[in-house]
Order: structure tokens, then C-alpha cells, then sequence
């Protein structure tokens, strides 16, 4: 092996790559831009919920009902409407979220120590947004009651009741941010040595300098580590480039070690690189390329648990996550990130990064050296 | 414009089309894909949060309330710990969700009336779920406390004290609450803008990177006719693939179209017309392929996946990029799906969404045509 040999390879490699100012675009501009959309666009915090108010009854009792729904930040009364009709047209075009309707004996029921019912419609087209929406509906629906038992009781009312202290660990506001930004960090270190790597190689079968190549004294090893140097420096410095903007501009704390997240985003780069030479060995043209590799992010995307809970797919799909790095970094980066725990926890994600970076590294360099000899 | 030059043109985009396997394998194979994947795998529902407790007080009481909650099926007990510090661990090891700490006083508080302290703690790392979650366990408390200040009141008073408020909800649209009556329709969009606008980014700049623009140009064929012949193979690509996810979605997993299926051809061929011009544009503003590629993937794709509505909610964006899904032609033709899936709306609710796309449709159309003439065809 001849460390000049590879040098050169690499300073080549660099050189054409940065020549194409629409190469330069996309390894500089694409991930900040990326990061920027995908930051802003995940977001499924539960606030300015839309309500329309239909309240028949009209009374302190019922306007007390609406209060407690508007008492907090979660639901706002956008539209207060006459009847069912216009309701229902609110909530087929899409101005309401939730519509509740109150009866003309809501306030003679319950003074008479009844049981009221108050109608809610509920959109549930978005249904994960709609289960969290109807909770809160129930939540504060419960408490109204207790304080209306309060005013009709006037007893006192020291009973056993139960004081939730609910805290949300790692992540103390639920902020959307907190779990993205890092899962983005992780999916655009795929998609460049994914697409990079391969068009690499495309590059010289279709310019037609393979051949030229092949009859330099360059070993097909020494070509491997050549074109795939280069695509790790660049994930590396896209790494550091974008965990700096999720660190100083949407302000995700960095709790972990930065030394563990290079040794892990090193060991997803195997596995990556590993498919991106895959992917250049059944290509023969820079469009192929681009193609296949969309078709291999896609599922590496769906199934890594970024924005789709693995936990709720069935049982088989789950098992076959096991074979996706992303999956695996994806904890890594979040652990690093937002829970700040080190190799005792996170071992068996580095253990399973690492075999898989290896069994796919070495596969695909199999493959390739068959193909170039 | 002549029926026999467009025939002909047509005929060309198609052996295209057949020849280049890769393409065609892109057209079909990435629609069935997603609609599995999406169909089988993915959902943003949320049951069965695996919960651990810690039982200090291990009376009848607190195991009664431990079951209550194992009991519903937002709920599901994985362990009962002995120390608080072992939950921690399972947050830390991801093994549960959610985790309660009873404490030792919790029958005698009870008992005498007293207020206890509840510890839970979610794992918040994944916020949606983490929401959903504390939505739950809120509503499960509030549940258990109502039925203690009633038996309170019962054992206070002589007569049978009911609340004064019961909520009745009724979801509509997706009374099944399930993601993927939602998410399967979404796609629909997202497929025929992959087909549709990815493929055809390709057709003009090929002509020019194969250098045969030179000589289409020297024959008669005229720029609307050159237009219209090119897209025509991938608009019965993409109907195709628009009746296939209807017809997965309904015969996989049940997702039943509750409005009109004519309505939806013409919505969708609305659509489609958008995302092929659209794609035309891009190629015929490109000089070459990988450029086209690109900016069609940021361009028509990501926005259709991202700033449509499709699983992410538009109304949760800061403001400036609410005004960017203003000119996303997917988040219009969401919104009709979603009427004609889940909302069985005619075209008196659908019209402004359709008169948008074919708005759209003309000024793509006009500026096409505008810069192939300009090119000289």
C-alpha cells in the first residue's frame, strides 16, 4: 500500500469536487438549508387548538363551562356561532378544530344535582394530534366538575385526592426541536455519503477515466480508501457545521461527549459508505445513481424511528429496524444530545453500529474489487 | 396543433420511457413502497405506553390503582419496581415510557382526606408522544380524582351525588382515529409529485445534454404540441399509480373513499397536470440532469412531504413558512383528498382548492410555453 498512491487520489478527488460549483452548493448550502426547513416544519405541539362555542343555554353556568376551556393556553374560542349548522360547516372547512355545543337545560340539570351533557365534535383527521386534544378535553371537563361540586356542596372539601406531579425528563418543555434537530444531524450525514460516495465512482465510468485509472499502478484497494477519504472528511465537517447550528441557533443542549458522537458518526459512516460503493457497483449512470439511492433512504428514513415511533410498528418490522444504522445512531445522537449518557448505556448501539459497518463495508468492497478486476 | 406530430412525439417520450428500466421501476416500484411501508408499518398513534411503577405503599389501594391504569388501553404495566432509582434506570434504557412512584402514606392520605403527591415522570425525548402521553396520564388522574370527591360527597351527604358535566365526544371524519386513514390519502399527493414532477424534470434537458434538442428543433413540431406529447406518458403513468394506491389502500388496509371517485379523477388530474408542468418548467430551466434531479427532490418533493399537511401540521409552522405552503401545489390537493377520503365533500366545499391548481396549471403552462418559444421551437 502506498500512502502517496492515496494521497494523490484524495487531492483529485477534492480538487473535482470542488471545481463543480453545484457540488460545492450541495455539500455547503443543502444541509444548513435541510436543517433550517426540517427544524421548523416537525412540530407537534398542542396549542392554539381552534374552538367554536354553540352555547344555548346562555347561563353563568355554561359561560363558566366556556371559561374553563379558555382558561388555558391550549384552546382558543375562534368563533362563536348560532347553530349546528354553521358548526358543522366550520369543521368541514377546516376553521375549527373543535366545536362544543351546549343545551338549553345544561344549567337546569346540573342545579338540580343531574348529570349535564355537553356535546363535543372533534376533527379527527389528524388522529395523533385529535387523542391528545380529546385528553385534554376529558382533563379539563374533570376538573369543572370538581369545582362545580365545590359551589353546590359548600362543605369542606379536603379528600383524598391525588396531585399529579408529572415531569417530562430530557426533554423538560416537550419541545419538538429537541427531538428533531439531532435526528437531522444524523439523516444528513447519510444522505451526503450516500448519494456522494456513489457518484464518485459513477464519475469515472461515465467520463470514461476508470480505465485510465485502472492502468495506473492504483490497487483497487488503494482506489477504495482514495474515493472514500474524502466523503469522510466531508460528513465529519458537515457533522461538526450542523451540530453547531443546533447547538447555537435552535439551542438543543449538548450534554453528551462530543468525542463518543465522532466515534459513533465514524462507525455510521462505515455502514453508509459501505452502501454508497453498493450502490455504485449497480449503477452505470450518475441518474441510476441518484434514483437508487432515493430508494435505499426512503425505508433507511421511514424506519429509523425520526419521525415514526418504532415502538408502534408490528413486531417484524421491528425486528428489521435492527438492520437499519440509522436507526441505531439516530439513539446515539438523541442520548448524546438530550440525556447525556455515556458508553455504559449506549454500548450496544456502538456494538451493533460497528457489525453492521462491518459486514456492510466489507460486502460491498467484495463486490466492488470483483467488478473493477 | 396536429394529431399525427403529437402521436408521434407521444410515441418517442414513450419508448423513452420503457427503454430506461431504472425510471420505470422509479414510477411504480417507490408508489408500492410507501404505500406499504406507510400502510403497514408506520403510525403516529399511541397505545400501550409501557409504564413502570414503584409501589411504596403496596396496599390494596394503590395495587387497585395500578391495574386501573394497566386496565386501559392507552396503559400498559411492564414492571413493578422496588425503588425509585430502578426506574430511573428503565427511563435510562429506554425499557418504559412513563414511570410512577406511589408513595408509602398513599392509603393512610387517602383514608383521612388528605392530598398525596403522584410522582410520574415521561420520557419526553420524542415530544409528540411525550404530549400524547401527558395528555393520558392528566385525563386518568382527573378521572380517578372526580370519582374520589364523589365518594367524598357520598359518604357526606344522604343522596347519590352525580357529576354535573359529562363530556360526549364524537370525533368525525376519522372515527377510527387511526393515522393511517390520514396518512395513506396524503400520500397520494406525494406520489404523483414524485412521478410526475421528478420523472418529467428529466424529458427537455435530456434533449439538450443528448444534443437531439437541435434537431427536434428543426422540425416541424410545434412548441405545444412538443409539450403536450411529452407529458402525455407520464400523465397515464401517474393516473396509474394514483389508481393503485386507491386501490391498495382500500383492498391492504381498508381505507374506504367516502366521497366521489369521479371527483377525485378530476382533482387529481388537476394535480397531475401541476406536477407535470412543473417538472417541464424545471427541465427547462436546467442544462443539466443532475441539476434537474436535484432541484426537482427540493423543489417538488421535500415541500410535498414537508409543507403540504401530510403528516406535519401546517398550523404548528412559524408564520414565514406557513406563507411558503401557500404556493405548494400539494398542500391544495391534500386538502381535497382529505375532503373526499374523510369528509365525503362535494366540489361546493373543494372548488377554491381546485381553482388554485388550475391557476397554477396556466402560469406553469404560459411559462413553458413562453420559454420553448423563445428557444426557437
Amino acid at each position: 500500500m502506498s500512502w502517496l498512491r492515496i494521497r494523490e487520489l484524495v487531492r483529485k478527488e477534492f480538487i473535482q469536487l470542488f471545481n463543480d460549483k453545484r457540488n460545492r452548493a450541495m455539500i455547503m448550502i443543502m444541509p444548513f438549508i435541510m436543517m433550517f426547513v426540517f427544524g421548523y416544519v416537525v412540530n407537534y405541539d398542542i396549542k392554539n387548538v381552534r374552538m367554536a362555542v354553540l352555547d344555548y343555554s346562555k347561563t353563568p353556568e355554561s359561560r363558566s363551562l366556556i371559561k374553563s376551556f379558555e382558561g388555558n393556553n391550549i384552546f382558543h374560542v375562534t368563533h362563536v356561532v348560532a347553530n349546528e349548522k354553521h358548526m358543522t360547516e366550520l369543521l368541514l372547512r377546516q376553521k375549527i378544530d373543535v366545536g362544543i355545543k351546549i343545551g338549553h337545560d345544561f344549567a337546569s340539570v346540573m342545579r338540580e344535582g343531574r348529570t349535564a351533557p355537553v356535546q363535543f365534535l372533534v376533527d379527527g383527521s389528524m388522529s395523533n394530534m385529535t387523542s391528545v386534544r380529546v385528553a385534554y378535553i376529558a382533563s379539563i371537563l374533570d376538573r369543572f366538575n370538581r369545582e362545580e361540586l365545590r359551589k353546590l356542596y359548600p362543605v369542606d372539601m379536603s379528600y383524598g385526592k391525588l396531585d399529579a406531579r408529572v415531569r417530562t425528563w430530557y426533554n423538560p418543555n416537550l419541545d419538538s426541536q429537541y427531538f428533531f434537530v439531532p435526528g437531522i444531524v444524523a439523516f444528513l450525514i447519510m444522505l451526503t455519503s450516500f448519494i456522494l460516495t456513489s457518484i464518485a465512482i459513477i464519475r469515472e465510468k461515465e467520463d470514461g477515466t476508470m480505465e485510465q485509472l485502472i492502468v495506473t499502478p492504483l490497487k483497487s484497494y488503494e482506489f477504495i480508501i482514495g474515493k472514500t477519504i474524502p466523503y469522510i472528511i466531508i460528513a465529519l465537517c458537515q457533522l461538526f457545521a450542523v451540530t453547531a447550528v443546533a447547538v447555537y441557533w435552535f439551542e438543543i443542549p449538548f450534554k453528551g461527549s462530543f468525542v463518543l458522537l465522532l466515534i459513533a458518526a465514524c462507525l455510521f459512516l462505515l455502514s453508509n459508505l459501505g452502501i454508497g460503493l453498493f450502490i455504485s457497483t449497480i449503477s452505470s449512470t450518475k441518474q441510476q445513481a441518484m434514483m437508487t439511492a432515493f430508494f435505499f433512504i426512503l425505508p433507511f428514513f421511514m424506519l429509523s424511528g425520526f419521525v415514526f415511533p418504532i415502538a408502534n410498528m408490528p413486531e417484524i418490522v421491528q425486528w428489521l429496524t435492527y438492520l437499519n444504522p440509522l436507526r441505531f445512531f439516530l439513539v446515539i445522537i438523541r442520548d448524546i444530545f438530550l440525556k447525556g449518557v455515556g458508553m455504559d448505556v449506549m454500548w450496544p448501539q456502538y456494538l451493533a453500529l460497528s457489525i453492521l459497518g462491518i459486514i456492510v463495508f466489507t460486502g460491498a468492497i467484495m463486490r466492488f474489487k470483483k467488478r473493477l478486476d | 396543433m396536429k394529431f399525427i406530430r403529437l402521436k408521434a412525439v407521444t410515441r418517442k417520450e414513450f419508448y423513452h420511457l420503457i427503454r430506461d428500466y431504472r425510471s420505470l421501476y422509479l414510477a411504480f416500484a417507490i408508489p408500492l413502497l410507501l404505500i406499504i411501508l406507510f400502510g403497514y408499518a408506520l403510525s403516529l398513534d399511541v397505545d400501550n405506553v409501557e409504564t413502570v411503577f414503584v409501589d411504596y405503599d403496596k396496599s390494596e389501594l394503590s395495587r387497585d390503582f395500578i391495574r386501573k391504569l394497566d386496565a386501559s388501553p392507552y396503559f400498559r404495566v411492564s414492571a413493578l419496581l422496588p425503588a425509585s432509582k430502578d426506574a430511573v434506570d428503565f427511563l435510562d434504557h429506554d425499557r418504559a415510557k412513563l414511570a410512577i412512584v406511589i408513595p408509602p402514606d398513599f392509603k393512610k392520605s387517602i383514608g383521612a382526606d388528605r392530598e398525596i403527591q403522584l410522582q410520574i415522570i415521561i420520557d419526553g425525548s420524542d415530544p409528540s408522544f411525550g404530549n400524547i402521553v401527558r395528555g393520558y396520564i392528566s385525563a386518568f388522574v382527573e378521572r380517578y380524582n372526580q370519582k374520589m370527591l364523589i365518594h367524598f360527597l357520598n359518604r357526606q351527604g344522604q343522596e347519590r351525588i352525580h357529576p354535573p358535566v359529562d363530556g360526549r365526544v364524537r370525533i368525525w371524519f376519522n372515527e377510527d382515529m387511526e393515522s393511517r386513514n390520514f396518512i395513506i390519502p396524503g400520500l397520494i399527493a406525494v406520489i404523483i409529485m414524485i412521478v410526475g414532477a421528478i420523472l418529467t424534470s428529466l424529458i427537455i434537458v435530456r434533449e439538450y445534454e443528448n444534443g437531439t434538442m437541435e434537431t427536434i428543433k428543426s422540425m416541424p413540431v410545434q412548441a405545444g404540441e412538443f409539450l403536450l406529447g411529452k407529458a402525455i406518458p407520464y400523465f397515464f403513468i401517474g393516473l396509474t399509480d394514483l389508481l393503485i394506491a386507491v386501490l391498495l389502500g382500500q383492498l391492504l388496509f381498508g381505507i374506504v373513499m367516502k366521497g366521489n371517485f369521479g371527483l377525485l379523477m378530476v382533482a387529481a388530474s388537476l394535480y397531475l397536470s401541476v406536477a407535470l408542468s412543473l417538472g417541464i418548467l424545471i427541465s427547462n430551466v436546467t442544462k443539466s440532469q443532475m441539476l434537474a434531479n436535484q432541484m426537482a427532490i427540493l423543489t417538488t418533493y421535500l415541500p410535498s412531504l414537508l409543507l403540504s399537511n401530510f403528516v406535519f401540521p401546517i398550523i404548528n409552522m412559524p408564520k414565514f413558512l406557513q406563507m411558503i405552503t401557500l404556493v405548494v401545489p400539494a398542500r391544495y390537493f391534500i386538502d381535497i383528498l382529505s375532503g373526499i377520503y374523510l369528509k365525503n365533500l362535494g366540489i361546493a366545499y373543494l372548488w377554491p382548492s381546485m381553482l388554485v391548481l388550475l391557476l397554477m396549471f396556466i402560469v406553469l403552462t404560459f411559462l413553458n410555453y413562453k420559454m420553448l418559444k423563445k428557444e426557437g421551437l
